[in-house]
């Protein structure tokens, strides 16, 4: 949520040219203040902001007033009275007072903050003590009003010596000071609270953007490297296919019959560029998943027929480490829609890591069963009861009695070109590309794999892919 | 600045930088202390609990009868500690000169450093060099021990353009000299850009003279100017503005 803007801004908060008495103070507190001065003095007390605005006001229905207002001449006189006060011209100490021509006076006194007017209280009407007769103004003002009684209204009209309201009144100015000068820190404390939490706010904001952008450009160089590397496998494995294919030819002799030595050093040009041709095909798998150009070719696919081939394929290497392969495969399980070719790719690339790091032996079992996509990963949990129609899964477990991997390393291994624990890694060679490929071919398959442990040794990878069989949904 | 034609006021903002507790707001006491009932108004500090500035400190100053104008000054500080960059950054907004107060001793040139280099910045971010700032130096805790000797100090003010003032702020040495001397540069600035000397018939010096008077200083400005240990005052900054 963007913080709300501050109604004023720094400079207008401090150099004092945007604050009213009415940002400063709180009108119920200057309510109170004013009622309870009118209480102490019982003389009415009026406060006005600098553009003549009524901010508080304590007074009593005046029954002299009362009066004067049911005749017109009356009336006539109290707003010449009202208007004179409201512009009294004050002095150079901010006050003045008004004697009124009908006997009773005002005082009027300035509300200063720091050097400037901030408005204007206004005393009266009171008479003083030592004067209490009306005026021959008052008791003649019209016809209509009765002089006795005027005479007895103005005697129930409030009483003060001035020089007891001007002590007050210079008294009121420092409270009302003090009053300001707090309403202003509390002001500027706020809005400065405000203004960091603004600040932090777009800071914030700032990094985001920058985050972002960051980030856009990481995308674009990855897409960038993902050509790249197409483009290059692709261009290298044409010369290497024709290298390959010409030493295979001197082998066989066609250009002539080759010493012994001649032919083992022939052989290992050979052997070498295969090497070379799965690791570029590798690299081109890889960006091609990752360019997402890769199609997959989805069809019924026979689950035991794929990990048989797998085992098969395998047996030569797993035998000349004393491994043993066992496939275990649950009866009746269902086709699967998938790319068989895909997916041989897979169990492959799971069955010769599962070789490599198993010590002579050793065991691997190719396994698998039915289950529920959500049965053993949390992240697919939820929703069952409604997407369990489409969630009927296989289970693929490729276990071995090898080394094992950390649980630390487990997220990582599926990236390209990681590998664990580069000592052992280097002897079992490899170029650390098997796994991204697997986990991208798995992905393509809408279907999830994780590592866990094998007891009493060595790790198991565990497949799980949807069968989205026709039939179903 | 900010000028009110209508009450022929003039409002200038005066903010005092540097690393925490170098003694910014001690210099505002100090000022506050000296200064005429008439011409300083309540100093107003935003604080924590702990005594450290939160927010800033404010104290504002008011010299009239000069010329046709009244002066007011608003004078800031800002908090130090590294948190509160955002709290500097909109304090020092639109100042007109700075004060930057510096710690003495040895052990704290890392934070005058931090300190001044953050100002800079935040100058930059708003869009403004700190050549063309009306700027003086305090170095500020004399009386402590361990700290940057006297010939260090004038030797590199004799180098720079800005004038370094020396102060034991607590006892209020050098914090009346360090404000004149700033008003000085500042004023000189602000009349190099809007001509107010002609404009409101002001004379800059018996101005000075006035401030200095109202802040309990009675020497004439010409040696309270000397007071500065090195960079120079009589520039008229041509690049303001
Ligand atoms: N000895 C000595 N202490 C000082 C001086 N100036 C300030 N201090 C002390 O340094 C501490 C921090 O001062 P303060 O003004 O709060 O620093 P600020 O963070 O810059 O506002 C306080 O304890 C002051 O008393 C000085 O000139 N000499
Ligand atoms: N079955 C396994 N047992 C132990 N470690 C394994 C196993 N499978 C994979 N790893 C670890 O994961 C790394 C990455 O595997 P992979 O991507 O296939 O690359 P490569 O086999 O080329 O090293 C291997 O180098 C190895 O450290
Ligand atoms: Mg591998
Ligand atoms: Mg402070």
């Amino acid at each position: 949520m963007i913080p709300p803007a501050a109604a004023k801004t720094f400079d207008e908060l401090t150099l004092g040219h945007g604050v009213g008495l009415e940002d400063l103070i709180d009108r119920d507190a200057l309510s109170e203040m004013v009622k309870s001065f009118y209480e102490l003095l019982g003389v009415p007390l009026r406060i006005f902001s600098e553009d003549g605005k009524l901010l508080a006001d304590a007074a009593d229905q005046n029954p002299l007033y009362a009066y004067l207002n049911s005749a017109k001449a009356g009336r006539v006189a109290l707003s010449d009275i009202a208007g004179k006060v409201k512009n009294l011209a004050l002095g150079e100490d901010g006050l003045a007072s008004y004697p009124c021509p009908t006997g009773e006076s005002y005082v009027v006194a300035a509300i200063q903050y720091d050097g400037k007017r901030m408005g204007r209280m206004i005393l009266g009407p009171f008479v003083s003590p030592s004067d209490a007769v009306p005026t021959r103004v008052l008791l003649t003002l019209d016809p209509a009003l009765e002089a006795s009684r005027l005479q007895e209204l103005f005697l129930e009209l409030p009483r003060a010596e001035s020089e007891a309201v001007l002590k007050l009144v210079r008294h009121l100015q420092r409270t009302l000071d003090l009053l300001l000068f707090s309403g202003h820190r509390a002001l500027l404390t706020s809005n400065m609270h405000l203004a960091s939490v603004r600040e932090s706010f777009r800071e914030l904001e700032d990094k985001n953007d920058k985050l972002q952008t960051a980030f856009d450009r990481l995308k674009e160089l990855d897409r960038l490297k993902s050509n790249f590397l197409a483009t290059v496998s692709h261009e290298l494995r044409t010369p290497l296919t024709s290298i390959i294919g010409y030493s295979e030819m001197l082998v066989e002799g066609l250009a002539g019959e080759m010493t012994a030595e001649q032919r083992e050093f022939v052989q290992t040009i050979r052997d070498k560029g295969e090497q070379l041709l799965q690791l570029i095909k590798g690299l081109l798998d890889l960006s091609k998943l990752e360019s997402g150009t890769m199609s997959l070719r989805k069809s019924q696919t026979d689950i035991l027929t794929v990990l048989r081939d797998v085992a098969q394929t395998m047996s030569p290497t797993a035998r000349k480490k004393e491994v043993e392969i066992i496939v275990d495969v649950e009866r009746g399980l269902p086709l699967m829609w998938a790319d068989s070719e895909r997916l041989r790719q897979v169990f492959l690339n799971l069955t010769e890591n599962a070789i490599k790091f198993t010590p002579p032996s050793g065991r691997v079992t190719l396994s698998a069963r039915i289950t529920a996509v959500d049965a053993s990963n949390p992240e697919e949990a939820g929703g069952l009861v409604i997407l369990s129609a489409r969630r009927t899964a296989i289970e693929f477990r490729v276990a071995d009695t090898g080394i094992g991997i950390p649980e630390a390393e487990r997220s990582r291994v599926f990236d390209a070109f990681y590998q664990v624990d580069s000592s052992s890694t280097r002897e079992a060679g490899g170029t650390g590309l098997g796994l991204s490929i697997v986990r991208r071919l798995i992905d393509g398959h809408d279907g999830t794999v994780r590592i866990t442990d094998n007891t009493p040794k060595g790790a198991v990878f565990v497949v799980t892919i949807p069968v989205k069989r026709a039939t179903i949904g | 600045m900010q000028l009110d034609f209508v009450n022929r006021e003039l409002t200038i903002k005066l903010v005092y930088y540097g690393p925490a507790l170098s003694g910014k707001t001690t210099n505002l006491q100090a000022l506050h202390k000296v200064a005429e009932p008439g011409a300083s108004g309540r100093l107003m500090t935003l604080e924590t609990k702990d005594d450290r500035t939160l927010f800033f400190d404010l104290l504002p100053l008011t010299f009239r009868n000069q010329g046709s104008l009244a002066v007011r000054l608003k004078v800031f500080t800002v908090p130090g500690q590294v948190i509160h960059a955002s709290t500097r950054r909109l304090v020092v907004q639109n100042a007109d000169g700075i004060a930057f107060i510096a710690d003495s001793r040895s052990n704290e040139t890392q934070h005058n450093t931090e300190s001044f280099m953050d100002l800079r910045e935040n100058l930059k971010q708003h869009g403004l060099t700190l050549k063309q700032m009306p700027l003086i130096i305090q170095f500020n805790k004399r009386d402590m021990p361990d700290v940057r000797s006297d010939a260090e100090i004038a030797e590199l003010a004799s180098k720079g353009r800005e004038p370094v003032y020396l102060a034991v702020a607590t006892r209020g040495i050098g914090v009346v000299e360090s404000m004149i001397g700033l008003l000085h540069l500042t004023w000189s600035a602000l009349d190099a850009e809007h001509d107010l000397n002609k404009k409101f018939g002001f004379d800059s010096k018996a101005f000075l003279g006035q401030v200095a008077q109202k802040l309990g200083n009675p020497k004439p400005i010409p040696e309270i100017l000397q007071a500065c240990v090195g960079g120079a005052l009589d520039v008229l900054r041509p690049e303001a503005g």
